[in-house]
């Protein structure tokens, strides 16, 4: 059949680099050779390469500050768009729409419009080069998608929930960290994956924003890695550095697959 | 505080005690930190877009000098091919061919199977696609080699940008695919199992009956990449550095390259500026195209 025909043929042409990447990533990096690239080494160096990489560009410090940024930021950036939402949609904030709107259109903005003036006022604040500083920036750029999703998800919630509680006497806040957060549970997960997918794999303001090898992200720390054959560190050792970072989004995206897609759904009430 | 401002008689009064009275105290945080950390430097690099500054002393108001400036700048005018290149090349390539895979895979038995392949490179994130790239394309690199060519796939224009762009569609293939055949899936059987009944097949299957159904997700997914090839930087920034000399430039690596590299903080604002505009304009073009079309 022409289908699966044109299927197989467009997939081996895919799988070609694909393999290309896995064996030169499991080969001793003293064997790599460019033009016997194709040949299996039988070896498994994927971690000794990446041990190496890992040493010679300090990766371990780079991998802590991306972990910390890319789970404290989506973290708070979710809890701070939720309880913006909570305001606006439970609450009945006065002018909530115009609330919402604030805060949403923060999305708009392209990064180049914001790299200048945070690299000057981050000088000038000492946050330059400073985790404090990517937290703080990854956090706020967390907000705005935080805030869309969480109004969405609150506007579906019965308001007599919040009417019962108040009721019963609870205050505003007890009832959004014991009802409406639990509640939200499932949409605050997609929205903190989305974010850590995008704080993780960020090069653009690790490169701007920072100098030292235990603030900046790894992407940025990656991106400085030169593996060519004529100059920097050896090829496999590139390749595994590239895979194994790659990793967590994966396996969080994996991971949290199901109540990623759940979470959107009710989002999109 | 709220209260004291409401009408006479308004529904705020009245539930005041049932909303709590610090509701402000709970939108400050995201207020505070989207207006400090995105809307606040937005505006002032509107304002650094028409000054000469070097990051030293006080910026020096010159007009519209930047804006004349860019009109006449080789370097910008390469820039905006090769974005104009991404654009296109990301409208077609990861989007068309996603379609293609999407609409020969979807209702096949083991279809999961004939697309992992193009699954698989999703995997790789950030500069780790450009980083395990660089050593396939570049000149003693991989391709060359097993091949037994001599192309300079990073080093001549355009065919850097054009290799780039391919590396591009690699990684971006499984994703487009996937969207495609979740909205396969979703669209109703009735129209497709009567048009079959009625003799329609193929290509014409496809085209009265499946791709008008398919028009509102197909119009995000081009949508989603008319944006993301505008925005162009990473893979570009990592394989090639917009270089050499400037060839492979997209406006985001101008950007960049403008401001940090050349300590030209205006002539670097006004390239932002520029870059928001041309993005702001295509998307709203796009989007009215897409209403226009669906009314």
């Amino acid at each position: 059949m022409i289908r699966r025909a044109v299927l197989i043929v467009l997939g081996l042409v895919w799988l070609g680099p694909t393999y290309l990447l896995l064996i030169n990533a499991f080969r001793p990096a003293e064997s790599y050779d460019a033009g016997r690239a194709w040949i299996p080494s039988g070896d498994f160096a994927l971690l000794d390469n990446f041990a190496r990489a890992w040493e010679s560009a300090n990766l371990g410090d780079s991998l802590a500050s991306t972990a910390l940024y890319s789970i404290v930021s989506p973290a708070a950036g979710v809890l701070i768009g939720a309880l913006a939402g909570y305001a606006i949609v439970v609450l009945r904030l006065r002018y909530g729409f115009w609330w919402f709107l604030l805060i949403f259109g923060g999305t708009i903005f392209p990064s180049q419009m914001l790299l200048v003036p945070l690299f000057i006022g981050y000088s000038e604040a000492g946050l330059y080069d400073d985790r404090l500083g990517m937290i703080l920036l990854y956090t706020a750029i967390s907000v705005p998608l935080s805030a869309f999703v969480l109004r969405n998800f609150f506007t579906g919630v019965a308001f007599s929930i919040f009417e019962a509680a108040r009721m019963d006497g609870a205050s505003t806040g007890h009832i959004f960290l014991r009802i409406y957060l639990p509640l939200a549970s499932s949409a605050l997960t997609a929205v903190f994956i989305l974010n850590f997918t995008f704080i993780w794999n960020d090069l653009l303001f690790g490169l701007t924003l920072t100098q030292t090898s235990t603030v900046r992200p790894i992407m940025t720390t990656l991106a400085g890695l030169q593996t060519d054959v004529y100059a920097g560190i050896p090829v496999p050792v590139g390749l595994a550095a590239g895979l194994v970072v790659s990793l967590p989004t994966v396996v969080v995206f994996l991971a949290t697959q199901r109540l990623f897609a759940r979470g959107l759904a009710l989002g999109q009430v | 505080m709220t209260v004291a401002t409401t009408k006479p008689g308004g529904v705020s009064r009245r539930r005041a005690p049932l909303l709590g009275t610090f509701r402000h105290g709970y939108v400050a945080p995201a207020a505070l930190l989207v207006a400090g950390l995105l809307y606040a430097p937005f505006l002032w690099t509107v304002y650094l877009s028409f000054t000469s500054y070097d990051g030293l002393g006080d910026p020096e108001w010159t007009g519209l000098a930047n804006f004349g400036r860019l009109l006449e700048d080789p370097a910008l005018l390469t820039s905006l091919r090769n974005t104009l290149i991404w654009v296109a090349g990301t409208m077609l390539l990861p989007v068309g061919l996603g379609l293609l895979i999407a609409v020969l895979s979807y209702d096949l038995k083991h279809g999961v199977w004939y697309r992992l392949p193009f699954m698989l490179p999703y995997a790789l994130s950030g500069a780790g696609l450009a980083l395990v790239w660089s050593p396939i394309l570049s000149h003693g690199g991989m391709v060359n080699l097993l091949f037994g060519v001599d192309t300079a796939f990073l080093q001549e224009e355009p065919t850097n940008t054009l290799a780039l762009l391919l590396v591009w569609t690699w990684q971006q293939l499984g994703v487009n695919t996937l969207l495609f055949v979740v909205g396969l899936q979703s669209i109703p059987k009735a129209p497709i199992e009567a048009a079959r009944i009625d003799g329609a097949s193929g290509w014409q299957l496809f085209r009265r009956v499946i791709w008008p159904l398919m028009a509102p997700l197909t119009a995000v997914v081009v949508g989603l990449a008319l944006v993301a090839g505008l925005k162009t930087f990473d893979i570009v920034w990592v394989m090639t550095q917009g270089g050499p000399g400037r060839n492979s430039e997209t406006l985001a690596v101008t950007m960049y390259r403008d401001t940090f590299v050349a300590s030209e903080y205006g002539y670097g604002s006004a390239v932002a500026v520029m870059l928001t505009v041309v993005t702001g304009l295509a998307s709203y073009l796009y989007l009215r195209r897409q209403v226009g079309g669906t009314s």
